[in-house]
């Protein structure tokens, strides 16, 4: 367990020296305040939904940018920096050190998720129940952390394959799609619904949105529980793609090639 | 003449160049896809599903300003990286003239989103091309480039001069979709917006185009308004990249090292 | 004679911050007062160590950058307040493989460059073949250059660099990452140059590349020019002087400075040539120092042991070891 939380530290820090304090504000806090004002007013406009609405399921989805391409990154930095190789030739646990590495990304869109609900609601006059705040921080949580997961998986595909960037990319574009946060689920075509609940956000957008109308915890827990399953299923794929990508670079020695 | 010649030929290369980056390409198609399926979605849940045509050419739109807004405002940086900055500046003309066919490349690249928008919806979501005013939409667009191109070369020039030009970049997107009305004129903004949207090309070009699209409006006005508004940023562009090009000589940042 | 190029007394100094918590402003003296006079034709070279400031002072004549102080004019335009005119009429290469759009053709590249040189539209296609027929692309200036080796690069850049016809070429180190036979092209290329009455500035810290082609040669390290004259004249600085050169297996560097430390030993170095390593010596030509050298290098193995005349690199490693810089190092 320590081991899981210093790899991530170290991974945490090397997130910093990439990116300075004003690109953090303005890409990873300001950007996604943006556009969740996007959304309200498009969705004001419109008449799709109302604020709450938008205000919630962007504020969760704001967590994914800096979660989907921290997860990314930690592959592929790694790679780039060559350091993966010590990395999985270190004799700790690998799979344990490799999915701590998306502990810090996931804190970090924790905190950008928070940042997006406190000041999107008080520019929009939101009010959220003071109750639903502990069960939203375990929802924006979650949220945060199996997104991680999920970049972590594309980052591990982008071992296999060269355009990752590209991938994330039309990845977090995708989740505003599909993951009925700007679009209700019900005005989405059924099997994009199916693709929306195997993507992260989806479930805990909902949960939160339970949460804030003040449905309390026990409404939004099964949805929660979805969350957390969807999250533990990116996790275990990326570690097992990690594996047998591992293998087979070994056998083809492609592992440091950018 | 040769001024005009020069322009054509140098933003045909940019362009060229531009085309053949695959990953540029591929985010430049795929993420515009991905707005404009989401605005059909969203028209359609709203109160607007009769508008359909008006969300996959706002999408094109928006795609179009975020071509101008990552490539303009990186443009310079883009250059310096290449190692093609020196090589630029060093030709025996005024820099704006080197930097705009840059930006203007990015607002020609900007239309293969606009025509892929165009064509997704057609193909996948049946929205019939029945444009109000032919005519006035087959000006309006290219000159809608044009001006976004103009504007571009004031975003290059003044991002250069900031320190944290990228962050800010990142976060320009979706303040001017929504400003400007891009997507959909915004009527419930608070007011103070008004006056911000009315001095962006960005915004009469849209309305230019969504006039000819829709016949809701008089075209040439609007068209004439984002021309003009262009025409000034290409003019404070220009003297802040002479100021830039001289700055940079005194501060040695030319180069890459 | 006309000039093509004079600076007087140019200096550069270059101001960095570092760190934005804690910033601290640092300030290098790159180029500290050069004076040049290049003749209409010449073919110029300015000679000096890694650092020494040839790419600075080659970047304030060439508009690039702006001199801290002093002036100078590139024929007859100020170089700071007539860029124009001197663009116009200058052409710039520099070595390695950036600065060429890679996506693009050799030949999209090069009517580019010419359009934003303004080669008239009805000269452009004859002049772009000539300049593919001098650099040897004529047949490959379709492909895209992303493909090109590093020499292929080099030359197109030096296609590039002559599409407008300058009075005046710089050429910044232009055969450094070169193979030896594109190197030896190279070097023809730029003779043929300055045989037809192009003025060439170049930079290098090849000597032979300098001896064989420069008419004359300045010495630059430290950002002073240290010594200036034909390769003839730069000799004569090694002159009462000779040098011995020990081939060696395993010279330690307290016994170099041993070496260096004898009476009568002005400069000694080691290069490493193959497998073995090359003592080179220099010392009064008064002195015979070659028993104490090879006393000094008891125990280790040696092979060939030559005494003789001092060669132009000779010269110029007196010069630089004689400039603080080069003592300092």
């Amino acid at each position: 367990m320590r081991l899981l939380a210093v790899g991530g530290v170290i991974a945490y820090r090397a997130l910093f020296n990439w990116t300075t304090p004003s690109m953090f504000v303005g890409t990873l806090l300001v950007g996604p305040l943006f556009q969740l004002l996007f959304f309200a007013y498009l969705g004001r406009q419109l008449g799709v939904a109302d604020d709450s609405f938008y205000i919630v399921g962007n504020a969760v989805l704001a967590a994914s940018t800096a979660c989907v391409f921290g997860g990314t990154m930690a592959v592929s930095n790694e790679r780039r920096f060559g350091t993966l190789g010590h990395v999985l030739l270190s004799p700790r646990p690998r799979t344990l050190v490799f999915l701590g590495r998306a502990i810090p990304y996931a804190g970090n869109g924790l905190l950008i998720a928070a940042f997006s609900l406190v000041v999107g609601s008080a520019l929009l006059g939101l009010r959220v129940p003071l109750a639903a705040v502990p069960g939203l921080a375990v929802t924006l949580a979650v949220g945060a952390l199996s997104c991680a997961f999920f970049g972590l998986t594309l980052g591990a595909l982008g071992l296999r394959f060269r355009d990752v960037w590209l991938v994330s990319n039309v990845s977090v574009s995708l989740l505003l799609l599909l993951t009925g946060v700007n679009v209700p689920a019900d005005h989405l075509p059924g099997w994009m619904r199916v693709v929306g609940g195997g993507l992260p956000i989806t479930h805990s957008a909902e949960a939160a949105r339970r949460l804030v109308d003040g449905d309390g915890f026990g409404a939004a827990l099964p949805s929660l529980s979805k969350e957390a399953a969807v999250g533990a299923a990116y996790a275990v794929t990326a570690a097992l793609l990690l594996k047998v990508f591992e293998a087979e670079s070994r056998r083809r020695a492609s592992l440091d090639t950018l | 003449m040769s001024v005009l010649r020069l322009i054509g030929r140098a933003t045909l290369l940019h362009v060229k160049q531009l085309s053949r980056s695959q990953f540029e390409i591929a985010t430049a198609l795929f993420v515009p896809l991905v707005q404009a399926t989401l605005a059909v979605y969203l028209f359609r849940a709203g109160t607007e599903p009769h508008r359909l045509l008006e969300a996959a050419v706002g999408a094109g739109m928006m795609a179009v300003w975020s071509s101008v807004l990552f490539g303009s405002g990186g443009a310079i940086q883009n250059q310096r990286w290449q190692g093609t900055l020196e090589m630029l500046m060093l030709a025996p003309r005024p820099p704006a003239l080197l930097v705009f066919p840059i930006t203007l490349a990015t607002a020609v690249t900007g239309t293969y989103a606009m025509i892929a928008t165009l064509l997704w919806g057609g193909l996948v979501y049946r929205i019939p091309l029945d444009v109000a005013d032919p005519l006035a939409f087959a000006v309006s667009v290219p000159a809608a480039i044009l001006g976004l191109g103009m504007f571009g070369l004031l975003l290059a020039s003044t991002f250069v001069l900031l320190p944290n030009a990228n962050a800010i970049n990142n976060t320009l997107e979706y303040p001017i979709w929504l400003v400007s009305g891009m997507l959909v004129p915004i009527t419930v903004l608070p007011g103070w917006t008004g006056p911000v949207g009315a001095v962006l090309p960005t915004t009469w070009a849209s309305r230019a185009v969504r006039e000819s699209v829709t016949g809701s409006g008089p075209v040439w006005p609007s068209l004439g308004v984002c021309l003009a508004l262009s025409l000034g940023c290409l003019v404070a562009g220009a003297l802040v990249m002479s100021y830039v090009e001289r700055r940079a000589r005194a501060n040695a940042t030319l180069a890459l090292a | 004679m006309a000039l093509a190029i004079e600076a007087r007394d140019l200096r550069r100094t270059y101001r960095t911050r570092t760190g934005w918590l804690n910033p601290r402003r640092l300030e290098l003296d790159a180029v500290r007062g050069v004076d040049l006079d290049v003749r209409r034709g010449e073919l110029f070279g300015l000679l000096g160590p890694n650092g020494a400031g040839k790419t600075t002072t080659i970047k304030m004549l060439n508009t690039l950058l702006i001199p801290t102080s002093g002036s100078a004019r590139v024929c007859g335009f100020d170089v700071v307040s007539q860029t124009r005119e001197v663009r116009r009429r200058i052409g710039y290469v520099f070595g390695g493989d950036r600065g060429l759009y890679d996506r693009l053709s050799a030949l999209d590249n090069l009517r580019y460059f010419a359009e934003l040189y303004g080669v008239p539209a009805a000269r452009q296609k004859r002049r772009i073949g000539e300049l593919l027929e001098l650099v040897g692309l004529t047949g490959r200036e379709r492909e895209r250059v992303e493909g090109y080796s590093r020499g292929m690069r080099q030359r197109l850049h030096i296609a590039r660099g002559l599409l407008h016809e300058p009075e005046v070429l710089f050429l910044d180190e232009p055969s450094i990452g070169v193979d030896p036979v594109a190197a030896r092209e190279l070097r023809n290329t730029v003779a043929g140059l300055a045989a037809t009455g192009t003025t060439v500035l170049l930079t290098t810290h090849y000597m032979a590349e300098a001896e064989e082609l420069c008419d004359r040669i300045a010495v630059i390290a430290g950002g002073e020019i240290q010594a200036l004259g034909t390769p003839d004249e730069l000799k004569h600085h090694a002159e009462g002087r000779r040098v011995l050169e020990v081939q060696a297996f395993g010279v330690s560097d307290a016994q170099l400075a041993r070496i260096d430390g004898l009476p009568g030993v002005r400069e000694a170095s080691v290069d490493v040539v193959g497998t073995a390593q090359l003592v080179t010596v220099q010392s009064d030509a008064t002195v015979d120092v070659q028993a104490d050298v090879l006393r000094l290098l008891d125990g280790v193995r040696l092979g060939r042991v030559t005494a003789r005349q001092p060669t132009l690199e000779d010269a110029y490693v007196a010069i630089v070891g004689r400039s603080p810089v080069g003592a300092a190092a």
